[in-house]
């Protein structure tokens, strides 16, 4: 298993990948220091602001959205000239391949989200923020965005095995995702909706009793029926791809 | 020679889902609206006076995203028709020009986009209708808030074809073209001179013709340079 995940890795790093996921947190630094939120009030810690703004537009949009450029970057080699059918013909099981795939875009989402981590600690140091700086709410929105994402690595995955071009993954993802500046607007809707989701685990809030920003319940029915859904529909599609 | 370029492209978009993208986007900025509307219309009717103008005003701020994300996904799909399956060589095989050649895709992809805008037109003035918003129909105005988007955002078309027609790995223009969202998601913070804020049809002045004529000639430079840099490339 391990060597498969290596191999992916090897094909993946001759590619321009590494300089898009430094996308990521140039992303953060443009919003981070275009929003001027100098005088919202002077009790509140300062980081909390600049947080709220810069997590908005990053999880609403720019998140979901990145994670299927990476699931579609992660099968361009196969569907060039045949690289499948190659690969398939090494000793190894399709399920491995689905897996290492979706392993190493995961990992690529985690490196994206913490370099993220080290924009906002720069917007911060720019801008002379000199309060405290919020570590465990920090954490809990980087490492909860993350998780949020695990479902939609998995659908992005599923379509972008199933067609060949980059457009036509993107677009399905683009149809959910937009759709996300809406339903986060509403509380019957929102908390319900998979694409909404890194907005929710990435939003600042003093609900600090629970491990993430959204209760349990929501997190394992949504996020993680969602997976399970997404996960098992590319396994098994992948399982029967003709090659 | 460009009129069959132009056919030849037409059938090449055929059954990729193309027209059902061109004909979804304009349908799900209003469609959420429909959801707006839907669940609190009361509050919305409250917030202004003038109803019609605070409709399009609501329509207006997903028709800049819709279309930015419009134009990534229909140029990264018609370059990747060619480099799929290494179409470009036997393309320029052919006895054609290259300047023809993006000319054609470039026709391909502004007429997809005006039929969009055209389209939701028709959506805007149906759906409005339905919600009676008042006996004054601003007809003027809807073909602006229609048509003045797709002119400013010119400029992106002719820059993303630019550079998915140059790339061989779509991943480059896809992820330019996620910034580029994110830009026009921020519009109200850009200076005036980016691009990916003219659609929003915002500016210092407040004269929205101006974002559509900006469109038009900086497009037409951005066509102009594009074409010349794929015509100066080898084909591989």
């Amino acid at each position: 298993m391990f060597s498969v995940i290596r191999s992916e890795w090897y094909k993946l790093r001759k590619t321009r990948i590494l300089s898009l996921l430094f996308v990521g947190p140039m992303v953060g630094l443009f919003i981070g220091l275009t929003t001027n939120n100098d005088n919202l009030g002077g009790e509140i810690n300062q980081w909390y602001t600049k947080l709220l703004f810069m997590n908005l537009t990053y999880s609403l949009l720019f998140l979901p959205l990145i994670t299927g450029v990476f699931a579609s970057m992660i099968c361009r080699y196969e569907h060039q000239a045949g690289g499948l059918k190659q690969l398939l013909a090494l000793p190894v099981t399709r399920g491995q391949v689905f897996a290492a795939k979706y392993i190493l875009v995961i990992g690529l989402v985690m490196v994206i989200q913490l370099l993220y981590l080290v924009s906002i600690v720069l917007v911060g140091m720019i801008a002379g923020i000199d309060d405290p700086f919020p570590m465990e709410i920090v954490w809990k929105s980087i490492f909860g965005g993350w998780v949020a994402t695990l479902p939609l690595v998995a659908l992005q995955l599923w379509m972008s095995m199933l067609f060949k071009s980059f457009a036509a993954p993107f677009a399905v993802n683009v149809i959910f995702t937009l759709p996300t500046i809406m339903v986060v607007n509403s509380e019957k809707i929102g908390p319900y909706y998979p694409w909404a989701q890194p907005f929710s685990m990435m939003y600042i809030s003093d609900n600090t009793n629970d491990l993430f920003f959204v209760p349990w319940d929501q997190l394992l029915i949504v996020v993680g029926g969602s997976f399970l859904l997404f996960f098992v529909c590319g396994y098994l599609y992948f399982q029967r791809k003709p090659v | 020679m460009i009129g069959k370029l132009f056919k030849s492209d037409l059938l090449k978009i055929k059954r990729k889902g193309l027209l059902f993208l061109t004909i979804l986007g304009p349908f799900g900025v209003v469609a959420l609206q429909m959801v707006n509307y839907g669940v609190r219309k009361g509050y919305l009717l409250d917030q202004s006076d003038n109803d019609w103008q605070y409709y399009l005003l609501n329509i207006s701020t997903f028709t800049p995203l819709a279309i930015v994300l419009g134009i990534v996904i229909l140029t990264s799909f018609i370059a990747s028709i060619e480099n799929e399956t290494n179409a470009w060589k036997q393309l320029m095989a052919l006895p054609v020009s290259k300047l023809s050649v993006y000319l054609s895709k470039f026709t391909v992809i502004t007429l997809l986009l005006f039929l969009s805008s055209l389209l939701l037109m028709v959506f805007t003035l149906s759906y409005g209708l339905t919600l009676g918003l008042g006996e004054d129909i601003p007809y003027i105005e809807i073909l602006k808030y229609s048509f003045y988007p797709f002119l400013a955002a010119l400029p992106v078309l002719a820059l993303q074809l630019w550079i998915a027609t140059v790339s061989t790995n779509q991943a480059i223009p896809i992820t330019i073209g996620v910034v580029g969202v994110i830009f026009a998601y921020s519009a109200f913070v850009l200076p005036d001179w980016m691009i990916w804020k003219w659609p929003s049809l915002m500016n210092q002045w407040d004269k929205p013709f101006i974002n559509a004529f900006l469109g038009l000639g900086v497009g037409s430079i951005l066509y102009l340079v594009g074409m010349m840099d794929f015509n100066r490339r080898d084909v591989k």
